[in-house]
């Protein structure tokens, strides 16, 4: 690999975020690729905004990606890709997960006033704002993937299975389902490696 | 792996026999590491003490006996732990001792951007400062050896930056050696410091860092990186990767000066890297101490050199650095106008982020002390009160969208606050401890209380851990790196002489209601200890032993859009149905606590498991 790969993680705490960089991490030492990340986690409560940068590659450097600097941001939740934005580089590319969580202080805002049945911040929002900054925006419902792969908590793993097969991506994805298999409950193994599966396939009919 | 993780293993490898500590953000991990190898190794024994003076202290007092020992903290630990860490830096040690500080500039999970650095010069301790995981692994090493070679308290700070960095380290092997118990006798040493004592012990500890000065002047941790013309950088920790990181876009190659011996300085390495320069940029996070130091290391050898940073205001003194600042902070110093790449990248995230609803911090579902407050509060609902909150998850109630708070210092503070305040106030005056938080600081201002007749209410949210940290154990807790005895909180709080003590379930929020407003109206020192165990420690536990966590559901033929549920609960499970208006929970973040389906008033919310409530 020729210079440097910047990726930001971002999603909800409780979401698997940490897995997931830990994975690539120790994906990343089996190749011999230089990597350093940076975890971005307040306090250890579930449902606050959590990010977490990666980088491979040669030289010294800082554990941050510097903003317009990502080349690739997988988000676990999709508001939480438009949280982050700054950091992804124009064209660079976006995993996204179709998920929504709503926050209780946007639901309490509804009920305030009176407007239960007004919609939340919508995907479709979303989707319009980040595709100004990239048009290589792969959306994932990666819920529904991880369960038709057995396993409803492996959308990280659906995710990641996405990044993997994005054109340029660093590490081979021999590597990285080695390194899932490893780290998950043995009887979910199958669930998962589905499930990376899953997610490949969806970008490689995106992108291939 | 993690900075945290591998300073953990620096321990292992070096042999450390006692390893106490107090959790704490951006050092916690290090706690949880050591305790994994704890399990591991049986000749290492490590403990979570009850504040960060006592972790100190046993750390020290296994150093005296002879054993290296280790003990980590965040910033503001050493406060509580200073009083000892002074008398350590006359005394100094005996078994290698390293003293692991973790900053925290940008306050990520602190009460301040306090710079742990100043506390190294007053107590005569040697400080190291790493940059990355590596070098965290290393100097931890190196400390564990310059401590037994000067007898000295070694002092490795770090910051957030550092200690939440993850990358490749390159480790050695594990070898332990086996545990023997010591005799006293065979120390042949007193430690004490006092008057005559206190007189010599400073003098020697002076001479001490005298001489570890020189070792530092010749240490392969300072590196200097030459550059081009006239202009050097000097920095230290994270921000010599900002450096490095900004100087690739730049068009200016300075000379960098890497500092990881930051006290004592090396002088004469300083003094050498000055001495051939017109202008020195010096780029370190908080509060300007190299600066200080180099411009009076400067002044000293009557080096003309102009000195750039903080103090000539081309870098700011509140906040985090990154790569953006520190090149900015850079072309500022060498007078070089940057256009700033970052800022139509920033501002044009800023456009499209308008209206994205906020993400903040909330208690997660089946959270005990959602249901206390929720309590509390109508128990005070015609009381003028005033609350003194505190330390831990239960901190948030400051934040929206409750912003119930009066005060909030550091830990333990609502006791003494609540002290001064019933001195003053009309007001009922309320504290809140978590169980951790009691422990740490709080028994010697509720002993106070009782013992002056003080009028106040503390509320203790006992959720069996300290949660906020990652739920390690407290001395309430049943469990430990090795056996422990749980301490029952009611016993202790009756054993102080409190006159008034009861006891809730942080579960049932309306029948605490009256058991609330009984405490509140006693006139004198009143306890409520509310108990319900922290609902990430407790979905662990029962995913552990395999107890389903069974959610909740609303049934929209019985809601009747009142969002009780909503309202009174701020719950991340419960959303509203935009199709119908009515509440909805999400299955895979419920925990099934049941606190909406008690506050329901239409009881439309029931348990999946059946068991309606
Ligand atoms: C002197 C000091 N040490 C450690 C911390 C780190 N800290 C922040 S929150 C917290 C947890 C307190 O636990 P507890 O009072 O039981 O409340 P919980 O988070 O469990 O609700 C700790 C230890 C701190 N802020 N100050």
């Amino acid at each position: 690999m020729n210079g440097r790969y910047n990726m930001v993680l971002s999603g909800v705490g409780g979401q698997g975020l940490m897995l997931l960089s830990n994975v690539i991490g120790t994906a990343c030492a089996q190749e011999g690729l230089p990597v350093i990340t940076g975890e971005q986690h307040g306090l250890s409560q579930r449902s606050g905004s959590i990010s977490v940068h990666l980088r491979m590659g040669e030289g010294t450097y800082g554990p941050l990606v510097p903003p317009g600097d990502a080349d690739v941001m997988i988000a676990m939740e999709a508001t939480e890709a438009l949280r982050y934005i700054e950091f992804l580089r124009d064209d660079g590319y976006i995993i996204m997960n179709t998920r929504l969580m709503h926050h209780p202080l946007e639901t309490m805002r509804h009920v305030r006033e009176d407007a239960a049945t007004e919609p939340y911040f919508s995907l479709d929002e979303v989707r319009k704002r980040v595709r100004s900054v990239t048009p290589n925006v792969l959306e994932v419902d990666a819920l529904h993937l991880a369960e038709a792969a057995g396993n409803a908590r492996a959308e990280n793993v659906v995710l990641l299975g996405a990044a993997c097969g994005l054109p340029g991506f660093p590490l081979k994805k021999e590597t990285v389902k080695d390194v899932i298999g490893g780290v998950v409950p043995e009887k979910t193994i199958d669930a998962n490696m589905k499930a990376f599966d899953a997610g490949d396939g969806a970008c490689c009919d995106a992108f291939g | 792996m993690l900075a945290n993780e591998a300073i953990a293993r620096a321990v292992v490898e070096s042999d450390v026999k006692v390893a106490a500590f107090y959790p704490g953000s951006p050092t916690s991990e290090i706690l949880d590491t050591v305790s994994m190898f704890s399990g591991e190794f049986k000749d290492l024994t490590m403990e979570v003490s009850a504040n960060e003076k006592v972790a100190f202290e046993t750390a020290v007092g296994a150093s005296l006996a002879g054993v290296r020992s280790f003990t980590s903290m965040k910033s503001v630990g050493l406060n509580v732990a200073s009083d000892a860490f002074f008398s350590v830096g006359y005394t100094g040690v005996r078994g290698g001792m390293v003293l692991l500080v973790a900053d925290d500039p940008h306050a990520h999970s602190s009460q301040s951007e306090q710079d742990g650095r100043f506390y190294a010069y007053p107590a005569h301790v040697p400080m190291l400062e790493p940059s990355t995981a590596q070098e965290a692994y290393e100097m931890t090493k190196w400390g564990f050896e310059l401590s037994e070679k000067y007898s000295t308290l070694v002092l490795v700070r770090t910051t957030t930056r550092v200690n939440h960095q993850s990358a490749i380290v390159s480790v050695g092997e594990i070898k332990r050696s086996p545990f023997h118990r010591a005799s006293w006798k065979d120390v042949g040493a007193h430690y004490y410091t006092l008057a005559a004592t206190a007189r010599r012990l400073k003098g020697e500890a002076l001479e001490r860092l005298s001489h570890i000065r020189e070792e530092f002047e010749q240490s392969a941790f300072n590196i200097i990186e030459a550059g081009e013309g006239e202009v050097g950088i000097i920095t230290s920790g994270v921000s010599y990767l900002y450096v490095r990181e900004a100087l690739e876009t730049m068009d200016s190659r300075p000379h960098v000066l890497k500092l990881a011996t930051t006290h004592p300085l090396p002088s004469d390495l300083i003094g050498t890297f000055l001495k051939d320069k017109r202008r020195i940029v010096i780029v370190e996070e908080l509060m300007p101490y190299l600066e200080r130091e180099i411009r009076s290391i400067a002044h000293e050898r009557r080096i003309d050199v102009e000195i750039r940073g903080k103090l000539s205001g081309d870098f700011p003194l509140v906040g985090e650095y990154n790569v953006p600042i520190v090149r900015a902070g850079i072309a500022s110093s060498l007078d070089i106008a940057s256009a700033d790449s970052y800022a139509d990248v920033m501002s044009r995230a800023e456009s499209l982020k308008e209206g994205l609803p906020v993400r903040s911090p909330i208690f997660c579902p089946g959270c005990p002390h959602r249901g206390t407050f929720w309590a509390v509060q109508q128990a005070l609902k015609e009381t003028p009160y005033v609350l003194n909150n505190d330390i831990g998850c239960y901190s948030m109630f400051l934040l929206e969208p409750y912003e119930v708070t009066d005060s909030l210092l550091c830990m333990g503070a609502s006791l003494g606050l609540s002290s001064g305040m019933q001195h003053v106030l009309n007001d009922k005056v309320v504290a809140f401890v978590g169980d951790s938080t009691f422990f740490h600081a709080a028994i010697p201002g509720l002993l106070s209380a009782v013992h002056n007749n003080h009028d106040l209410t503390l509320v203790i949210l006992n959720n069996s851990v300290t949660a906020m940290t990652g739920q390690q154990p407290n001395p309430g807790s049943d469990f430990g790196a090795a056996p422990v005895t749980k301490l029952d909180i009611p016993s202790v709080v009756k054993g102080l002489g409190v006159p008034h003590v009861a006891e809730v379930s942080a579960f049932e929020p309306k029948d605490n209601v009256e058991t609330f407003k009984e405490a509140l109206s006693y006139r004198g020192v009143s306890v409520v200890i509310s108990h319900g165990p922290c609902a990430l420690y407790n979905d662990r536990l029962k995913r552990h032993a395999g107890t389903p966590i069974v959610p909740n559901e609303v049934s929209h033929d019985t809601c009747q859009n009142i969002y009780a549920c909503i309202r009174g609960v701020h719950c991340p499970a419960i959303e509203l149905d935009t199709a119908t208006g009515k509440s909805t929970i999400r299955s895979e973040l419920c925990n099934g606590c049941m606190v909406c389906a008690k506050m329901c008033p239409v009881s439309a919310i029931y348990s999946t498991r059946g068991d309606d409530t």
